[in-house]
């Protein structure tokens, strides 16, 4: 349940600029919302990346036409993505953006889908079969303080059309899903990206507003498909929060060996993709070879590969198979010999290293700023790992090492990701053997509801926190369902990062940092 | 990987190049020779191990006598997101209470819409339906994903 | 053995007899085109294949192994899924040199192709500059690839083609040094009298280590001349989908990609030739009953065995490593290949000069 704190409109700009200042620099979590008669507002999820202290605050409008909020997106990077997010969604204008415009949808998008009074008639919004215009020119708000609306400004042109701009996408080998970047290039070297997302937007917040509880479940193995444990977990665990719900020892077990069985597929899949990227195509099936065995394993368990659906409220699917537990043993020990292989062909190899060495640096301020957490941030020497920050399932009782580096680039950012493979293959190895006996899942009344409140569960997903908010209002389907996604503060942070670079190493960057777009897109 | 007093040096990086590159070059001879790991489909067929729990399509078990445990109670229809699940009912009326009872008339089911999440399979009371592993379901028109799973 | 030499000449005098001297000596050229890209697609066949299977094995995969025999076929299934392709108009492309492309990538690949020598005598140009002549012929290709990248109105080409302009001619620079090293060896430009002169020693042991050190640079060069990976920034597909022939489809694509299988032979060919003595058998001094053995197997048999041992060690560094950046594809080249071509130049001639080769 979360205590949240409304703030007035008049003082919000000084209210944050002084939660920054006492150290809140992690904004974790913005959320739009639409509460119809209280008018529309956002909710901010502050914490402090030394104490880890949270704070949730809130505020709101009334105004429905025009609504506007300040700004925030000078005191958090990532706020600029955000604000995107939320005008996209509710039409909120943040005053004093640079770069207002949608986010996910059409430029030509009429109404904004997550207010609750939208809509969604075809008529309105019919499939266009004309592409999408490219907005050169940004509308930006200035911030007047004397002012009832903010001046809107047409000033700032995105990539002007004299400049060498070339498409990256959405349909190329090199963006792992469809994104789009445009990029401005001066000879090989990027002047400017800027990146269009949005191509596999589904709207799976706005459906869910229209689930059961149970039936939201299957959207989140869409997300980021190579978390769907642990997105999965995460909105288990944060129904289950809400409810009251206690899980079984067994479950916590279970689940937990399934998020690290989940991340190391992620991880392994990072590294093929990652030299597949820099056209080392051996060392690409060598990870995917190993990562078949992987996906053997879960699939035994889950009936699934990529599409897991596991965890259900109150506990799991079904209960391990008898021979689970061998088998992951010998998976793991196999898998301790093959990360030496990656090494040798790959990660020490004189090339990879002099093209990932010093390339695309993520400050460990810009990495909190941007919230880039998961293996992103640890490589930046940012300890935002979920799991140590505030623990779940049974991660406060086996021993692991977080894994951080300093560095910043890319070479880093595959250390670490092969670094925490171990790591996970670690904490397999300390709970596969002690699996309790117990029910596998706890008896849930066939129509769940929830207790009115707002509710927030947070794991350590493949590639960064992945957090769920759930409002609910006390009926059987959520008020408002939202998704921290893990892979939209990556992309803030590479269209900074990029700058500057060739577009050689742009490839690398966005290997990297390892994003999914269907977990960027929602 | 240091080469003592040529570290950073001009033969020293050189040495240092050539040793990883060396390295790598030594892996992918090994796995030159190493078995190789493709299967073989359709060959493997009979060999080829599917998950006992992969779900490939909705079934509805039926006995010898051709009866099956559905009781028309439409808790699967209503408890699949995507719509996949139709159910027609009709009335009987037993002989001899006299009572009329809803019985399943058709069940038909979509796989082309289906997502696979088991929402029904855990909705049903009766554990009238479940999935199967069978995965060759590729067809040439929609309209044969549409199935009867009654009969 | 069978010597090539008397069995041209027979068949020559033979035209000269039945024929006018000039009508002889065209249908002569016609005879040794034909037989000259016959040979020339037979390779190419037999390296596609090879190729998909060689990768295949570094990637613990089996290959095609659907179409025919082992997947025998599969080459020509390719090709025949080529010829059926659409080709596709590009909007605003220059069409006259967008055409033309591919040709100028496969006739300098075919030229210096005829400046092998297969066996005694079967060699199609032979003259006192003959390897001046390749290397001439071999460096033209790079017009093709700069063609294609411009005149097909796509960025992604674009940019293929101007890395590939200043990959290719840098890397020509490296390779010449190599095989002027050894020439300095051998004394000669002549190809034939280049093999004829290793009948006793193969020149990678004769020049011992200044040799070994050019055969180790010329195939590195000659890999980015292919532009092959680790060198492969014109058509790098993670960055430019398909670099400079992005816009080519069907046999235009084909083409280019024969031309690219072609030049690795021909890379592969020349440091036989230069380094491994050619069709010559193996001769070790001293065991005449072993050297008589050899010499039972013959020339072309040596040479093509040469040949693909040689392309599969740039197949087996190809699978091996990541794509280099284009600056350091320079660096590797200006500050390492170069200087170290020239030094070793340097050596080989003072060895010559001091007589302490082999």
């Amino acid at each position: 349940m979360m205590d949240i704190e409304y703030i007035d409109i008049k003082s919000f700009r000084q209210t944050m600029l002084d939660r920054r200042a006492a150290g809140m620099d992690f904004l974790r979590e913005m959320i739009g919302m639409d509460w119809e008669a209280e008018g529309l507002g956002v909710i901010y999820i502050l914490e402090n990346s030394a104490t880890h202290d949270v704070e949730e605050l809130a505020v709101r409008i009334t105004e429905r036409d025009r609504p506007q909020i300040p700004t925030v997106s000078d005191i958090w990077q990532i706020a600029e993505m955000y604000e995107r997010e939320v005008y996209d969604f509710y039409g909120i204008e943040f005053a004093g953006h640079p770069d207002m415009r949608r986010l996910f949808l059409r430029n030509d998008w009429v109404g904004f889908p997550l207010r609750k009074d939208y809509d969604p008639s075809e008529t309105i919004n019919p499939v266009r079969l004309e592409s999408e215009k490219n907005e050169e020119i940004v509308r930006e708000y200035d911030i007047a303080e004397d002012k009832q609306l903010a001046e809107l400004v047409e000033k700032m042109k995105i990539l002007h059309y004299d400049q060498f701009v070339i498409n990256i996408g959405p349909q190329h080998p090199a963006t792992h899903g469809v994104l789009r970047f445009r990029l401005s290039l001066e000879g090989e070297v990027l002047r400017k990206v800027d990146i269009h997302c949005g191509y596999i937007h589904r709207g799976i917040e706005k459906m869910c507003e229209s689930r059961t509880y149970p039936q939201t479940l299957a959207f989140t193995d869409r997300l980021d498909y190579l978390s769907a444990h642990q997105n999965r977990h995460a909105l288990c665990m944060c129904i289950e929060k809400a409810m009251g719900l206690e899980v079984t020892g067994r479950v916590q077990y279970i689940r937990t060996i399934m998020d690290e069985l989940q991340r190391i597929d992620s991880h392994l899949l990072m590294f093929s993709c990652m030299a597949m990227d820099m056209g080392a195509i051996t060392s690409f099936i060598y990870g995917f070879r190993d990562r078949e065995k992987l996906l053997d394993i879960m699939e035994e368990v889950t009936g699934g590969r990529l599409i897991q659906n596991y965890n259900v409220i109150g506990g799991v699917q079904a209960d391990i198979t008898p021979g689970f537990a061998a088998k992951v043993k010998e998976y793991c020990n196999d898998q301790k010999k093959r990360l030496k292989e990656y090494y040798d062909v790959f990660v020490n190899n004189i090339i990879f290293r002099n093209r990932s060495i010093g390339v695309g640096i993520l400050s460990r301020e810009d990495a909190i700023s941007f919230g880039t957490t998961g293996g992103t941030g640890r490589a930046s020497g940012w300890a935002c790992d979920v799991r140590k920050r505030h623990p779940y399932a049974l991660y406060d009782k086996v021993e692991f090492k977080e894994i951080i580096h300093t560095g910043g680039d890319c070479y880093d950012r595959l250390l670490v990701r092969l670094e925490e493979i171990v790591e996970s293959i670690h904490i397999i190895e300390q709970l596969i053997d002690n699996i309790p006996e117990g029910d596998f899942k706890t008896k849930t009344k066939p129509i769940i509801k929830l207790p009115e409140g707002r509710f927030y569960a947070a794991v350590e997903g493949s590639r960064g926190e992945f957090g769920v908010f759930i409002e609910s209002h006390g009926e059987k389907t959520p008020y408002r369902l939202k998704f921290r996604p893990m892979g939209l503060p990556l992309i803030a942070a590479a269209q900074n990062i990029m700058k500057g670079h060739k577009v050689a190493d742009m490839i690398t960057i966005g290997a990297s940092l390892d994003y999914v777009i269907p977990d960027i897109d929602r | 990987m240091t080469m003592g007093f040529l570290d950073n040096t001009y033969i020293g990086n050189i040495l240092t190049a050539v040793k990883s590159l060396l390295t790598g070059l030594g892996v992918t001879l090994r796995e030159f020779f190493t078995r190789k790991v493709t299967e073989r489909y359709p060959e493997n067929r009979k060999t080829q191990h599917i998950s006992e729990r992969h779900r490939a399509m909705l079934r509805m078990p039926h006995d010898e006598e051709g009866n099956n445990k559905c009781i028309a109670c439409g808790l699967c229809q209503q408890a699949c997101p995507n719509g996949t699940i139709s159910i027609t009912t009709r009335t009987v009326t037993d002989e001899e209470s006299g009572k009329s009872k809803k019985v399943l008339a058709e069940y038909h089911y979509d796989l082309g819409a289906c997502m696979f999440c088991q929402l029904c399979v855990n909705a049903c009371p009766k554990g009238a339906i479940e999935f199967t592993n069978e995965f060759e379901n590729a067809v040439f028109d929609r309209k044969k994903l549409i199935m009867k799973l009654n009969r | 053995m069978i010597d090539f030499t008397s069995i041209n000449a027979s068949i020559e005098s033979y035209l000269q007899s039945v024929l006018p001297a000039q009508v002889a000596t065209l249908v002569e050229c016609a005879l040794i085109a034909v037989c000259a890209i016959a040979a020339y697609l037979v390779f190419a066949i037999v390296m596609i294949y090879m190729e998909r299977k060689v990768c295949a094995a570094f990637q613990c995969r089996i290959g095609p192994d659907r179409v025919g025999f082992l997947g025998l076929l599969q080459v020509f299934a390719d090709v025949f899924k080529m010829l059926i392709k659409e080709i596709i108009d590009i909007k605003d492309s220059d069409r006259a040199l967008y055409t033309l492309a591919p040709f100028l990538v496969v006739m300098s690949s075919l030229i210096t192709f005829s400046c092998l020598p297969f066996d005694n005598g079967l060699q199609v140009l032979d003259f006192n500059i003959g390897v001046f002549f390749i290397m001439a012929a071999s460096s033209f290709g790079v017009l093709g690839i700069l063609l294609a990248g411009w005149s097909s109105n796509n960025k992604f080409s674009m940019i293929g083609a101007i890395r590939s302009g200043g990959q290719m001619i840098s890397y020509e620079l490296s390779m010449s040094l190599c095989i002027l090293t050894l020439v300095v060896l051998s004394g000669t430009m002549r190809v034939s009298e280049i093999v004829e002169m290793q009948r006793e020693g193969w020149f990678i042991v004769r020049g011992h280590i200044p040799a070994i050190i050019a055969f180790l640079i010329y195939l590195i060069a000659g890999n980015a001349e292919t532009n092959r990976a680790p060198f492969d920034l014109p058509e790098a597909e993670s960055e430019l989908t398909a670099g400079f022939h992005t816009e080519y489809s069907g046999m235009g694509f084909g083409l280019f990609y024969v031309a690219e299988f072609m030049n690795l032979f021909i890379i592969a060919g020349i440091a036989t030739t230069l380094f491994l003595g050619g069709w010559t058998p193996l001769y070790i001094p001293g065991l005449d009953g072993f050297n008589a053995a050899m010499e039972w197997i013959p020339g072309i048999v040596w040479f093509l065995g040469k040949v693909f041992f040689v392309i599969w060690l740039l197949m087996w560094v190809r699978w091996t490593f990541p794509r280099l950046r284009i600056d350091q594809v320079l660096v590797l080249e200006w500050k390492y290949l170069v200087p170290i071509g020239l030094l070793n130049l340097l050596i080989m001639t003072v060895c010559v000069v001091m007589g302490w080769t082999l």
